[in-house]
């Protein structure tokens, strides 16, 4: 498969990069791994006029910790989020999230954590080759009228899909847009609009410069279901973030559940993470009832659009986030001893 | 589109080519140096047949631009052995049967090789982990791990690494 024609453009400082997103605006994309970008352009899902590679700005690329932060660059390979003792000690979801994206010795010196963020929303209608999407009317996502995962949609309903987003908003990340003479900060969790088509709430001159995660004392976990590992994206994904109690012994103080896969981002569950606050950390009853009735609440957004069936996905919801929850109660009671 | 004059550094030597800014790595590989070891298989980063390493990591070159190689180090199956003679891997590769229809092995070989590059011994694990990315349509994933980690490292109750060829030599045209 050929890619389609483009002007490639490689500024050297990210003053320049901006400059260049302010003038191209929807005209061009940017370039950081290309391992979801590349993929999309030789199917003729985008045909942006210019790229924008970041190869040269190496500054984007850092992991350090800062006044009860952990700061990324936004161009971080994921080989080296999983080489980092600072995120597998003190974020281990993100870790355990990147270390399951893709094939470990491929995707992962070229992908970037930015870029995983990025990563345009999937549907197993739309993600396909020219010649198959020639042969049926466009869906929304194509620039149509039809969505052919839910009947009678209004709207597109492709999922996100992205392990490294679901880490993070369990972990409270926030992200850092630059933009021509500024920037801004945003919790990762609003950073989503429900549109399918343009899942994020960002300008197409802006640019993801950095992701900004709280410590907190709490544990984390990330976990994942896929078809093939190394090849396939999650269907249904679960992160968790469970901070104990430091004036109660082995009670909760604070939950977030966030599932991913199921939905046009992934979902900060808000009741069923409340639901667990004051509980036991051995209360394994309480985790089954928040773990179902996450399966209820994802189950709403869910359309049949990435490979496995619905009923089995949804069902799947409720094992991932109670195996989240288990074992991060589990490390918290072990740190305590 | 106007082609670009490039210079890139495959297997240490310096190669001058012109590129359209929509050539991938693979292509110019393939159709402008000649060198085919790199196989196009799925072109959109699956099965790994396309693997190569930049600067001493695997990647997949059908998802790299070229422009994007320009000052990396890059290195492909044919720069795996030293003049006429095989790499360890490569001889291991024959011993074991790990080569059948062969279209995965440059890809296998290019992920192997940087494995062992940063774990002489690994073990069984380890080896599938990090072959992972690699699609075998064959099948042959056994004798492929067992390629690996017997490289170097032959073992007494393998009939394959007893029955070790002599070193073998690359045909001369």
């Amino acid at each position: 498969m050929r890619l389609p024609r483009f002007n490639y453009l490689g500024p050297d400082t990210l003053e320049d990069t901006l400059d260049l997103l302010a003038f191209h605006r929807d005209d061009a994309k940017i370039l950081a791994g290309g391992t979801d970008l590349l993929v999309r352009m030789k199917k003729g899902l985008l045909k942006p006029n210019v790229l924008i590679s970041l190869k040269a700005l190496k500054d984007l690329s850092y992991i350090h910790e800062e006044d009860g932060y952990i700061k990324i660059g936004a161009r971080t390979p994921l080989a080296d989020i999983t080489a980092s003792d600072l995120i597998q000690k003190k974020a281990c979801a993100l870790f355990q999230a990147c270390e399951k994206i893709g094939a470990i010795t491929m995707q992962h010196y070229r992908g970037t954590i930015g870029g995983n963020i990025l990563q345009d929303n999937r549907c197993h209608h739309y993600n396909q080759s020219d010649f198959h999407r020639s042969g049926r009317q466009p869906c929304h996502k194509d620039g149509g009228k039809i969505c052919y995962a839910r009947d009678e949609a209004d709207r597109c309903n492709s999922t996100c899909q992205s392990d490294g987003a679901t880490a993070l908003m369990a972990l409270g990340a926030e992200i850092t847009l630059a933009r021509k003479g500024g920037e801004r900060t945003v919790d990762l969790a609003n950073f989503y609009t429900t549109d399918g088509i343009m899942p994020f709430a960002m300008e197409s001159h802006e640019l993801l410069k950095e992701i900004i995660i709280p410590v907190k004392g709490a544990q984390s976990v990330y976990k994942r279901l896929a078809y093939r590992s190394a090849i396939d994206y999650p269907i249904v994904c679960a992160g968790v973030l469970l901070k104990p109690s430091k004036s109660q012994k082995n009670k909760i103080e604070d939950v977030r559940i966030v599932v991913g896969a199921m939905s046009r981002s992934p979902l900060f569950l808000v009741q069923e993470s409340s639901s667990l606050k004051g509980k036991s950390l051995t209360d394994v009853d309480a985790f089954k009832k928040a773990a179902d009735s996450s399966m209820n609440s994802a189950s709403t957004f869910a359309v049949h659009n990435v490979g496995a069936t619905l009923e089995y996905r949804c069902e799947m919801v409720s094992q991932m986030v109670f195996q989240a929850l288990k074992e991060a109660a589990q490390k918290a009671i072990d740190v305590k001893g | 589109m106007e082609k670009i004059q490039i210079t890139l550094n495959i297997n240490d030597k310096p190669c001058d080519v012109m590129v359209s800014p929509n050539d991938t790595l693979l292509e110019v590989l393939r159709d402008e140096l000649d060198l085919t070891g790199s196989k196009d298989a799925c072109s959109e980063g699956i099965c790994g047949s396309c693997t190569i390493h930049m600067d001493g990591k695997p990647v997949r070159s059908c998802l790299t631009l070229a422009m994007e190689a320009v000052g990396t180090k890059i290195k492909t199956v044919e720069g795996l052995a030293n003049g006429d003679e095989l790499s360890d891997l490569q001889q291991s590769f024959i011993d074991h049967g790990a080569v059948q229809c062969g279209f995965c092995t440059p890809g296998m070989l290019m992920s192997a090789d940087a494995l062992l590059k940063e774990n002489p011994s690994p073990d069984d694990k380890t080896i599938r982990k990090a072959l992972a990315g690699n699609i075998c349509r064959c099948t042959g994933y056994a004798k492929i791990v067992d390629a690996v980690a017997h490289t170097g490292n032959p073992q007494d109750n393998c009939p394959d690494c007893l029955t070790s060829s002599k070193p073998y030599k690359i045909q001369g045209e």
